[in-house]
Formats: structure tokens, sequence, C-alpha cells
């Protein structure tokens, strides 16, 4: 398949320019150990389960801003130099070009959650009892539910002026509705309930429920179908909103498009998903 | 044909950059597109390379109408864009290797690089190559497919003229294969040594097209003529039926004439007559660029927006 030949390729050559980048692996890598230490020593060390607590906040943090700083910015910051103005001039499929930014997406996103749950567990001694497997797949999930959002804004944002403030204006609902910041219990009651209609909620759910309540990965069907269906929506957006050029306009039909169907996706979570247990839970 | 254009019309809002271009271009040979900054050059190959839309009229490249099959034109066109970034982290061997994964049938990588005289660059960073290193990595991408016609923009702005010597020759050798080449330049120079064709634009029109000693020939310009001479011989003699004389420089005579030839006959008549001899004679013929800017109206470099 020429698409996956020219996806691989692409992928290889991000990541081959990540490694060679030293603020690429800063902020990547490093930057999400930072809040892992500041916040581990604010509130984490008084005992085992206090960094429990704080890391399915944390771990989300990371995929968002993995997402919206280190997904967007690439697409961004490539267009910017002119680099997919050239891909386009090529046969390459832009399906390719979005794979392999995505691809690149997840393989940092895992390796720096790793690192933050290697190092919780080193220096902080966190105990995490979840399975590795469940914690896995509800963390891919996450991931993949949040790459596409990512490049959306990445499509989206004229260059790298617009993109920060983009992703700042995505960034912070996000993490504070979903109480990746703020524990859950503490937002008031129309917060919690605006909550359900962003998508890292039901990541904080899913990794409440494997690292602070200890459940199977069979009683967080509900959060993980709403992550997972958001990464298809997200991705079925992306090829509507790609742009290989920032001259080209963004068509405003094709945006307002965009919003309604994340918009009618997440109407229909509201209706339908389960009560979020994080909203009653009680440590 | 490898290109057909006719009544080609583009237009941004109100402007008008192209206003109704026709040009037939044969398959073979290096044609060049020769106009100042903001004649319509770029936005005409962009739209030969599918980049752009027409507002009216019709194109075809290669027989392939670029807009509407764009990706099967792209696995037969090499471009260069007129700045083209590559990717800073990646080796010279390793940017070859990525664009060589976009086509059906690629060269191999190093071949590519042979081809632009890079093979010893090419475990070398893109952001460690010089200027014309880049350049000719840039042509290599172009290449990577052996492409059937080469579009390239303004292939050697900004580079030193060795590195313009350097990738003249590369175009060339692509040539001899028997290929196309389209090229945009500002530099007269380029156009009068590597172009077998030379189309100058002005404001989006065609206002000159032929080889460069045609378009030389077919200008009313004036050739300049000096002559210096051993005896007694009264310079304005010379001057008549088209011959101006405008006065000694030095010990040669300088004549201005729009039919040098006929000058040199009536010359050597005198000469015999007065029994001069002639010690030195030079012609200085107008060349491309006095041709450009009868026709284009202003120096070369000299930007206008359109």
């Amino acid at each position: 398949m020429s698409v996956l030949r020219a996806a691989t390729a692409l992928f290889i050559g991000h990541l081959k320019t990540f490694l060679r980048s030293r603020t690429a692996l800063y902020w990547s890598l490093a930057f999400p150990l930072f809040f892992l230490f500041i916040f581990g020593f604010v509130f984490g060390h008084s005992s085992p389960e206090g960094i429990g607590f704080l890391l399915p906040g944390l771990l989300t943090i990371t995929v968002i801003s993995g997402s919206f700083y280190g997904v967007a910015m690439r697409v961004v910051s490539e267009r910017e130099a002119g680099i997919l103005r050239r891909h386009r001039v090529t046969p390459v499929s832009p399906v390719a070009v979005v794979l392999a930014y995505a691809a690149m997406g997840l393989v940092t996103l895992v390796l720096s959650l790793l690192l933050q749950i290697v190092v919780a567990r080193l220096v902080f001694h966190a105990h995490i009892a979840a399975a590795p497997g469940s914690l896995a797949v509800v963390l891919v999930s996450g991931a993949l539910a949040l790459i596409p959002l990512g490049l959306i804004v990445g499509s989206v944002a004229r260059d790298m002026r617009t993109a920060p403030a983009i992703s700042n204006l995505v960034f912070f609902p996000l993490m504070f509705l979903s109480g990746a910041a703020i524990p859950f219990m503490m937002l008031p009651e129309w917060m919690q309930s605006a909550a359900r209609f962003v998508p890292t909620t039901w990541l904080v759910e899913s990794l409440q429920g494997l690292l602070v309540r200890g459940e199977g990965l069979a009683s967080l069907a509900g959060p993980v179908t709403v992550l997972l269906l958001t990464s298809v929506a997200g991705i079925a957006l992306n090829s509507l909103l790609f742009r290989w050029e920032g001259t080209e306009p963004v068509r405003p039909r094709r945006l307002l498009a965009a919003f309604a169907v994340l918009g009618a996706l997440y109407l229909g979570v509201h209706l339908l998903a389960p009560a979020l247990e994080m909203a009653t839970y009680q440590p | 044909m490898a290109i057909e254009i006719q009544g080609l019309v583009r237009r941004y809002g109100p402007v008008e950059a192209l206003r109704g271009i026709n040009l037939s271009i044969p398959s073979g040979g290096i044609v060049g597109l020769l106009g100042p900054n903001g004649a319509g050059k770029t936005t005409l190959v962009e739209i030969l390379e599918g980049l752009r839309e027409p507002t009216a009229g019709s194109v075809t490249v290669l027989g392939i109408d670029p807009t509407r099959q764009s990706r099967a034109l792209r696995q037969r066109i090499g471009v260069q864009l007129q700045s083209t970034a590559l990717p800073l982290d990646l080796t010279a061997g390793e940017v070859v290797r990525l664009y060589a994964s976009f086509y059906e049938r690629p060269l191999a990588a190093g071949q590519v690089l042979d081809r632009v005289d890079l093979a010893a660059q090419a475990r070398t960073l893109t952001r460690n190559l010089s200027g014309g290193q880049r350049q000719r990595l840039a042509l290599a991408i172009a290449l990577v497919h052996d492409p059937e016609l080469l579009i390239l923009d303004e292939p050697t702005t900004g580079l030193d003229p060795q590195a313009r010597r350097a990738l003249h020759e590369l175009v060339r050798r692509f040539r001899a294969e028997g290929k196309s080449v389209i090229l945009t330049t500002h530099y007269i120079e380029e156009a009068e040594q590597i172009c077998d064709r030379v189309v100058m634009i002005r404001s989006g029109t065609v206002v000159a097209d032929g080889t460069p000693f045609d378009l030389m020939g077919r200008a009313g310009g004036t050739s300049t003529l000096w002559i210096a001479c051993e005896g007694a011989f009264d310079p304005a003699l010379l001057a008549r039926d088209g011959v101006t004389y405008n006065g000694p420089e030095g010990v040669h005579h300088r004549y201005a004439t729009r039919d040098p030839a006929a000058a040199i006959v009536v010359l050597g008549d005198l000469l015999r007559e007065h029994r001069v001899t002639l010690t030195d004679l030079r012609l200085r013929r107008p060349t491309l660029e006095d041709v450009y800017l009868e026709l284009v109206g202003e120096p070369a470099d000299a930007g206008v927006a359109t």
C-alpha cells in the first residue's frame, strides 16, 4: 500500500528529527516529569496512596499537552516552514501525512507516559494496582481520542503565533473541567455537568477507576467507548480540515460541520453515558 | 506536447495575474520563463503543478489536466518550488529516501545523490549543507522518480555564480536525456546561457517568445560600432544611411546603427577610397538584455506589483 509506505517513511523522518532535537525531547519527555515532581513533592510524599490519587490527573495533563502542544505544533511548524507545501507537489496522500503525525504523537505520548509511571513508582513509590494491560488500553484510548483533536488545531491554526493561543484555549477547559488539575468533587455542580461534554473527563474517569477505585477494564467500558468514539470522529474531521498551506482558507462550513459533529457526539454522550463515578466517589 | 496552454487567465480578487496566456511547449529542451517579479511567472508554474486553479482557459501538462488529475500528474513531473523547505534535521540521504517513498517507481537514493553531485554529503544533515548544496538537494528530490518534465521556479536565485553554474550543468544533463525542463528566472544571462527557448512575460502576458538568438535578432535594437584607423580619416563620412556618429572614444570612433552589416560594407569602401588602414573594429549587437528592456521595459531585478 502506497499510503502505508509513505506514512512509515514520514513517521521515521519525524522520529529521527525528534531524537535529534533537544528541545523536542525536553518538552515532551522532561516537562511532564517536572509536573510530577512538583505535585509529588507538594502533595504526594505523605503516602504512596497520595501519588496514586494524583496520577490520573497528571497522566491526563500529559496526554492533553502532548496532543495540543506536541502534535499541533509539529503540524503548524512544518506547514509554516513550507515542508507540507513541498509534500503537496508529490503524489503523497494527505492521509499518509496525517497518519504519520498521529503515529508520531502516539509514540511520544506512550514514551512520556511510561516515563512518568516509572518515575512515579521508583521515586515516589506509588503503588499501581491496575493491570498493566488495562492501564495501557485506557491510556492509548485517551491518546487516540486527543491526538486527532490536536491535529485539528494544527490544521486550523494559521501560524506559530496563533497555534499556542488556540491550544491554550482548548488546553485549560480540558484540564480544569475534567478534574485533571482540581479534584472533581471540588468543582461546582454546573462545572461537573459541563464536564460530561469534554473528552478528557472520560479519560480521568477511566484512570481513576483503574488507579484509585481499583476497578477492572470491564466496568470502564462506558468511558473507554466514549474515548474511542471521539477518536473516530476526530480522525474523520481531520480529513475535512487538513490544509497543506496556511494560505488555503479554513472553510467555515467545514469548521462548523466539525463543531456540529463533536457537539452532537457529546450531546449523545451526555444523555447516554453512565454517571461519572468520580463525582460521587469519596476516597 | 509537454505543455499546452490556451487562453489562461488567473485572477486574485480584482487583480489579474495572468491575462490570457497561450503557449505550446513541445517535449525536450529547456524553456525559460523570464520576467520581473510579479509578472505572473510563479502563478503560471503553480497552475502547471496543480497548486492553483485557473480562473479561465485550459491547461494540459503531459496531456493531463493538472487540477483534476494532480495525483497522476505528480507521478510524472518533478518540481522545485521557489523556496523549498527541507527537513533540517534529516541527512541528505534520508531526505531523498523520504521523498522516494512517495512515488511508485523511485530511483535508488545513491543514484539520485550521485546525479546532483551530493554523494559525498549523503550523511550530512540538511542544516549543515551550503546554499548551493541545499538547492541541489531540492533538485534531487525533484528527480527522485525520474520525471519526464522538470518545473523549476527560480532555481538559482540567491546562489553565487559558481553554484549557479553547477546547477545549470545539472539541468543540461537532464535535458541531454531527452527530457523537458521549464524554469522561471529573472536572470537574463541565465536565460541566455541555458534556455533553448525564452518566453518573456510582463504583467501576465507573453511579450516575446523564441530562441535567445532569434529574439536578439528580432528586436529593433541598435548596434554599436567602434573603429580605429591609421591615417587621415573624417569620421563623419561614415555617418549616413542610418548610421549615427557618436564622437570619439579614446582612439576609437563610435557609431550607432540598426544595420551593422550595411555599415561595415560602406566602411570597407571608404577605407579603400581614402587609403586608410583599419587598426581595430568592435561591434556590440543588441543582447537579450536590450530586447528585454525594450519589451518588458524595466530592469530585470526591479520588482513591480501586479
